[in-house]
């Protein structure tokens, strides 16, 4: 029953590169790589390659019926941009592409944990890229947890997965991109929002004007023709809007907010809210991954070098030699599609530099990425959290998994769990199936409303593994173990009672 | 000879620390605890907070009999406002469950051996018996071993409870400082020098549990300590099925349902300790064998999701049982650490024995199976 101390994998490497994610970054960098004969892995959550942003395309494009060539025609030319990127994807031999498949674990020695139905296990590679994307920003409001209450992302899902359109009374509240692209392609298949009611302020616009880019200056014209197009649809708009609060007995029946002052209330069927989106955390947290806040996009993000390389905080017995986790696309920086593209080439780039091969990062790639990106401060400061811009008041459910209040939260943090694994413990928060990543900014920031800003970094909670469920059956089964770290270690604590075994023993 | 008004310096508050404060305190010491963390930081707080006499090791057994009298009543000592929070669920029983011959032969020698040893609180159950306590029990199940006294209670609650009593029996508790070194001061007692300030005391307690034995060597004594990092696992909440607490005898097994639902599934798996980060981490390859034994006494579960786990830190003696008693040669330094998974049950006896041998000057009969110099007269042999 020795301990063992090193952690590092010494059974066979699964491939060269596994891959976490089948977004654009996920894809681009895994053709990259099986171009320059790299064995590459790609695990991916969804049935089909494309991430969020090019969710079903495969299907929407090959179908030729009106009802999917209208879908077609209101996502827009964004979404079919992807099919040539998921064509080459799908076109390489040396690619195995394992859809269906959740990622419950990642080890900074370049360890991966999967499930895929009732079969679950490790896989392991010289380097893990991570490109599992972003999530939108957890919004605690009065009423958000009713049904009828969206994301925007989720109505996105809905229409790309399944053709699914919205009916009835359509509110949209938040802001950021993705909602005035969303009202847009609504109002192209037919459902025109009621209202479309927005945090940002005309001065944050023209605040963000001096952050303008020439290279930048596409997506904000794009942007400027979707509100063209909404407001040549007499589509009503506010602006400047807070103190939003969602209204119902079974479901959500109305929404209202303040604007100018005033107390607006907006009977609705549906309320599609966003709040911008921010870099999903779960997996770099949970594998124990340096991160750093940023502050123009008010979110966690995972700390990386230029090319991606990510540094583990792990004490020296779990440090592996070298960290093999790299962070691409937006799960490393909110960019969108493009900057995903361009910084997932330049992350293959750099791999393939590390492996002796090709010529290092081009500066082409370079070039890509900084134009990609280069619009991020003009949106950022544009588009400020709005919804989640003050705190929750005490009613408010913050952790919907346990169903907690900011009040239960505020009297905890008073009484002194004022750390978060502690006001996980005494509270559950964070303890549900979404295992924090809902309520774990919410819990920082009433910790530091009580205690002060805790800089540079607000505090996370401790991840552990599986940051996503996993089936006992799956578990008993796990295969792809390293002999070495499974032996059995247990707790060898079952008392000799044989007499003749225990009669030398002095009884007191 | 009696003493009623000494000093004693106690380093680390976790349970038994503060249990062993609460008593002492009572008796009229002047009682000061050290903690490098928080009071209860480690596995007082975040282990399963079983109330077991099950299996326990016969040393154990009287000590452990008359904690379970105190979290009777667990009132009289903390208080009825943080008894009632400490959730303790007394009477719900653990079961020993064998799932193969070796194992029912096993719990029937152990019957036997209790019986002999009149430690009567186990019964031998029959394959009849565990299907109608145990609904889902795996057809394979033989049989099995009843403690129905025992139960559970919210570890985390019941350390804070200790500590609270203690401090209102005048028991002053010192937090973030950690124990740099240890010395002897002329004409008694000893000095710590720690990271906030000197402390003194005329006798000085080492409840510094996984980090015990390096407390030990701080006063020159070496005692043997494993640290170890049990881990535990959650799953979903599921429909109420399960009211006994389940373990196992050979099998890595300790199975029981929570309030809400969720399943908690320990079984002594061990994770990675870290004890010089003051952390540890859970080895997701070695759960296999965790889910697996519960899948064997429960087929059903495969469907159930794990959520989550977690691991503390904790210290193990080579022969399964604690130290608890004065060091060699030392009267005025005692070591109370070493639980092996299992102190949490003991703690208020162990505070009661404790106190009453420091007053009283005569060791507490129930303590004598956890003299420290078990260790030394073996090396000596």
């Amino acid at each position: 029953m020795t301990q063992t101390t090193d952690m590092r994998p010494s059974v066979p490497m699964d491939a060269d590169i596994i891959i976490v994610g089948c977004g654009p970054a996920g894809m681009t960098a895994a053709i990259e790589l099986a171009e320059a004969n790299c064995s590459v892995i790609v695990l991916d959550m969804q049935p089909t390659p494309g991430g969020q942003i090019f969710r079903n395309l495969e299907d929407n494009i090959s179908q030729k019926s009106s009802d999917k060539q209208k879908l077609l025609a209101a996502l827009g030319p964004a979404y079919r941009a992807g099919a040539d990127l998921i064509r080459r994807f799908r076109a390489s031999s040396r690619i195995d592409y394992r859809p269906l498949t959740t990622v419950w674990e990642v080890r900074p020695d370049g360890t991966v944990g999967w499930l895929r139905g009732v079969d679950a296990g490790y896989l392991r590679a010289t380097t893990v890229i991570l490109a599992h994307g972003a999530m939108e920003r957890p919004v605690p409001f009065p009423g958000w947890t009713l049904p009828g209450v969206m994301t925007a992302g989720a109505v996105q899902t809905l229409l790309k997965a399944g053709n699914l359109k919205p009916t009835g009374n359509v509110v949209l509240v938040g802001t950021g991109p993705l909602l005035l692209l969303l009202a847009t392609q609504l109002h192209k298949l037919g459902v025109k929002p009621t209202l479309i009611a927005r945090t940002d302020r005309f001065s944050d616009g023209l605040r963000a004007m001096r952050h303008l880019r020439r290279n930048g200056l596409l997506p904000v014209i794009k942007g400027l023709g979707w509100l063209a197009q909404l407001k040549r649809a007499g589509v009503r708009m506010v602006s400047g809007l807070s103190d939003i609060a969602a209204e119902g007995e079974q479901k959500v029946e109305a929404v209202s907010f303040t604007a100018k002052g005033l107390r607006v209330r907006q009977a609705c069927d549906l309320l599609v809210v966003h709040d911008g989106i921010v870099p999903a955390i779960d997996i770099p947290n949970g594998a124990g991954l340096a991160l750093q806040w940023d502050q123009a996009n008010a979110s966690w993000r995972p700390r990386t070098t230029p090319d991606g390389l990510a540094s583990s905080t792990l004490p020296p017995d779990l440090q592996p030699e070298r960290c093999a986790v790299r962070i691409t696309g937006d799960a490393r920086r909110i960019g969108g599609a493009e900057a995903a593209i361009a910084h997932g080439q330049l992350t293959a780039q750099a791999i393939l530099a590390e492996l002796g091969k090709g010529s290092g990062i081009s500066s082409k790639s370079q070039q890509a990425v900084d134009r990609t990106l280069s619009v991020r401060p003009f949106l950022d400061t544009a588009f400020p959290p709005g919804l989640s811009a003050t705190l929750p008041d005490d009613n408010t459910i913050v952790c919907r998994c346990e169903e907690l209040t900011a009040g239960a939260l505020r009297e905890k943090i008073r009484t002194g769990f004022s750390n978060m694994d502690a006001l996980r413990g005494e509270t559950r928060c964070g303890m549900g199936p979404c295992q924090g990543r809902n309520c774990m900014i919410t819990a920082a920031r009433l910790i530091e409303e009580a205690h002060g800003a805790c800089v540079p970094t607000p505090p996370v909670f401790r991840g552990r593994p599986p940051i996503r469920p996993l089936p006992l059956g799956a578990l008993a089964g796990l295969n792809g173990l390293d002999p070495s770290a499974t032996e059995l270690l247990t707790l060898e604590d079952k008392p000799e009672h044989d007499v003749e075994a225990t009669s030398d023993v002095p009884a007191e | 000879m009696s003493r009623q008004s000494e000093t004693a310096l106690i380093i680390g508050a976790g349970l038994q620390g503060c249990s062993i404060a609460l008593f002492l305190a009572r008796a009229g010491w002047n009682v000061t605890l050290l903690d490098k963390n928080v009071a209860g930081r480690h596995a007082s707080s975040v282990n399963a907070g079983g109330l077991r006499m099950l299996m326990r090791d016969w040393r154990e057994y009287p000590l452990s009999q008359r904690a379970m009298e105190h979290w009777e009543h667990l009132d009289r000592l903390v208080g009825e406002k943080a008894a009632s929070a400490c959730e303790v669920r007394l009477g719900v029983s653990q079961i020993g469950l064998a799932l193969d011959d070796a194992e029912m032969s096993w719990a029937v020698g152990r019957a036997e051996d209790m019986k002999k040893r009149g430690l009567g609180e186990e019964e031998l159950l029959s394959r009849e018996d565990v299907r109608a306590l145990l609904p889902g029990v795996s057809d394979t199940a033989l049989g099995g071993l009843i403690s129905r006294r025992d139960g559970h209670a919210n570890p985390a609650a019941a350390t804070r409870a200790f500590r609270e009593a203690a401090v209102a029996a005048g028991a002053r508790i010192v937090e973030n400082c950690r124990v740099l070194g240890l010395e002897r001061v002329r004409g008694g007692g000893w000095r710590a020098e720690t990271s906030f300030g000197q402390h003194e005391g005329g006798v000085l307690i080492n409840c510094g549990g996984a980090w015990g034995a390096r407390v030990a060597v701080m006063a020159g004594q070496t005692l043997p300590l494993k640290t170890v990092a049990p881990s535990m696992m959650v799953t979903a909440r599921t429909q109420p099925f399960l009211t006994p607490v389940v373990i196992g005898i050979d099998r890595p097994l300790s199975f029981k349902q929570s309030a809400v639902g969720s399943l908690v599934i320990g079984g002594g798996i061990l994770g990675k300790p870290c004890p010089d980060q003051d952390t540890s981490f859970t080895v997701m390859d070695r759960m296999p064998q965790s889910a697996a034994a519960t899948l064997e006494a429960f087929p059903a579960l495969a469907h159930v999701p794990v959520l989550r786990t977690w691991t503390g830190l904790e210290g193990a003696t080579p022969d399964g049982i604690p130290v608890i008693g004065p060091g060699q040669d030392t009267p005025d330094l005692w070591h109370v650490f070493g639980f092996c998974g299992h102190g949490f049950q003991l703690s208020p006896a162990v505070g009661e024995a404790v106190a009453k041998s420091l007053v009283s000057g005569t060791l507490e009969a129930t303590l004598a199976p956890f003299d420290c110099g078990r260790f030394a007269s073996r090396v000596a042999a």
